[in-house]
């Protein structure tokens, strides 16, 4: 195919880093060479026949690449692939390994929001949206993604320094008989138990619980 | 946790530790897919995928997957590696006490094979009858994924 | 090969909570060291592999008398074990534990268990079983045990809030453990109860 002379260092560690379904493609610059090595790109469809070029991502000199349309599909398993140029010299193709959207994504924290009243506090969790084409897209919770998600929701006690776990399915939570006057600090973590995922706990959310009127 | 999940295909009801084959796949999957040179050709989702397949056929794919992986697929897939063997045997025990389950309900009639199962085995079969015996072998093993997906 | 070295004897199993040790009686040699070797077959190992058997590494060569298992029985099948002696270049015959070993007869104690009042709130702490364990924690106002809450903690994280309690009532705790890929449990552990409002835990 009027492949030029392949004696250029590939690229490394040639791999999908993907966080919410949002499947981007990374490398690092082959070994030794300075600015101005240019890439190319392509993917296919483990299991179907053909590599198919990424025209945005064709001669480019940045070391990633977005693929998260082509990879949208997760019922279906991808592997892409990185050529640098320089010179008028090439690398060899370096493939990425097998990708599986469902499993190897990275879930983000749960958004938390917190309010209160004089003795409770009210916690509303949402999980992330998988990630989508435009702004305008249709939204998919990852809710529908991975139907056994659970929240852990963690509850701080700023005065007495108590944590408290609690295990919850559905996305709100509300714990009464609370001292009032009293700050609390909340932050939650997604897990789903197959296949094994985990989020990381989100940011504390502090609320304070009102003061006592007839104190 | 151990994500043990009671599947239901129909009217055969299944408790299925998924997470501890889910494991033990997970701890070899790079391995044994770097073993699989061919990109082109999947032995369970080639022509279609195993989500095309319709409810009412699932119990009997299901099954018949479960005497493919047992029957024809683990045996073959021995390495040079004692972890990854020790850990193939651990998936292709629970797949065993799996199958077995599996049985039962097909020899209750809850499991039954229509038209579409079978074609849909059969292009399974063909698929793999279409490489040599080890390559076939670790490309359905290193598709474990798809099937527990799908499963899922 | 010289066979003269006697075989391990006295193989045997201990297992609880999910964890597994083959254990065995030393064999004794004069100024010598005797290390030994074991080995695992499953039932798929025997029905469909021309009754392989696979080594375990890390207990390969090794002079203790007791391997861990626990990694290579995970599936709730029926299990083959041996184990033989080398000194040098003598080897034993495989000595094989006498009968099978099927993890579903672990045996389960209850868990560890920490019972909280914290102002109105009822809390647990439970111990960290591992991955194949959960929970079942009932509780109930003391002298109402026929209106019990229950509880299934999958993830086991420090304190764990169960309910709110009201002022005066004392309230009680127990748990048993749940392991679902053999579907067994514990028996309970001890009842504990404490009360809202700077309740102390009581042990009853």
């Amino acid at each position: 195919s009027g492949e030029l002379y392949c004696s250029l260092p590939n690229p490394r560690n040639v791999r999908f880093e993907s966080v919410n379904m949002k499947n981007v493609l990374h490398w690092s610059a082959p070994e030794g060479t300075g600015d101005g090595v240019l890439y190319k790109v392509k993917y296919s469809v483990y299991g179907v026949g053909k590599w198919i070029r990424k025209p945005e991502c064709r001669n480019i000199n940045r070391t990633w690449c977005d693929l998260s349309s082509e990879t949208s599909d997760y019922e279906e398993q991808y592997y892409a692939s990185v050529k640098a140029f320089l010179n008028g010299m090439c690398s060899d193709w370096m493939e990425t390994t097998r990708f599986n959207p469902l499993t190897d994504t990275k879930i983000d924290p749960p958004m938390v929001s917190v309010s209160s009243t004089e003795t409770s506090i009210s916690i509303i969790l949402t999980a992330p949206e998988k990630w989508k084409r435009s702004p305008e897209g249709e939204s998919v919770s990852l809710l529908r993604v991975y139907p056994g998600l659970q929240y852990n929701v963690s509850v701080l006690n700023k005065k007495t320094k108590k944590r408290w776990f609690f295990s919850v399915s559905n996305n709100t939570l509300v714990v009464p008989w609370l001292e009032p006057g009293t700050a609390y600090c909340v932050s939650a973590q997604i897990y789903v138990t197959t296949p094994l995922l985990h989020s990381g706990f989100s940011k504390e959310h502090c609320v304070a619980t009102l003061k006592d009127k007839t104190a | 946790t151990a994500g043990n999940k009671i599947f239901h295909f129909g009217p055969c009801r299944i408790a299925m530790s998924v997470t501890e084959i889910r494991s033990g796949f997970t701890a070899i999957k790079a391995n044994i897919q770097a073993r699989d040179p061919i990109k082109t050709l999947s032995i369970l989702s080639y022509p279609h995928s195993l989500h095309k397949v319709k409810s009412s056929d699932r119990c009997c794919i299901i099954h018949r997957l479960f005497n493919f992986y047992v029957d024809k697929v683990f045996k073959h897939c021995k390495t040079e590696d004692s972890y990854i063997n020790r850990k193939i045997s651990s998936i292709a025990n629970s797949f065993l006490s799996v199958k077995r389950k599996l049985g039962q309900c097909h020899e209750q009639n809850k499991c039954l094979c229509g038209q579409g199962s079978a074609e849909k085995f059969q292009q399974i079969l063909a698929n793999y009858e279409g490489l040599n015996v080890t390559s076939a072998a670790i490309k359905s093993l290193g598709e474990l994924d798809i099937l527990l997906d799908w499963m899922e | 090969e010289d066979a003269l070295l006697p075989a391990p004897q006295n193989i045997s199993i201990l297992s609880t909570n999910m964890k597994h040790f083959l254990t065995w009686s030393p064999v004794m040699v004069q100024g010598e060291t005797v290390t030994y070797s074991v080995e695992f077959q499953g039932e798929y190992e025997r029905e469909h592999v021309n009754e392989s058997w696979i080594p375990i590494c890390e207990c390969s060569r090794i002079t203790a008398t007791v391997c861990n298992i626990t990694e290579d029985i995970s599936a709730t099948v029926a299990y083959n074990l041996r184990v033989r002696a080398d000194v040098g270049a003598r080897r034993s015959e495989w000595g094989t534990l006498k009968g099978f070993f099927n993890r579903i007869t672990t045996s389960l104690t209850p868990p560890l268990m920490k019972v909280i009042a914290d102002g109105y709130h009822l809390l647990v702490e439970l111990q960290d079983m591992g991955p194949a364990f959960q929970f079942y924690v009932l509780y109930w106002k003391k002298g109402q045990e026929s209106r019990m809450q229950h509880k299934l903690v999958k993830e086991v994280s420090s304190v764990i809030h169960l309910d709110t309690m009201e002022a005066g009532p004392d309230y009680c705790v127990k748990a048993q453990t749940y392991v679902e890929v053999i579907n067994r449990s514990s028996s309970f552990s001890q009842t504990q109860c404490v009360r809202a409002q700077g309740g102390r835990s009581m042990w009853l």
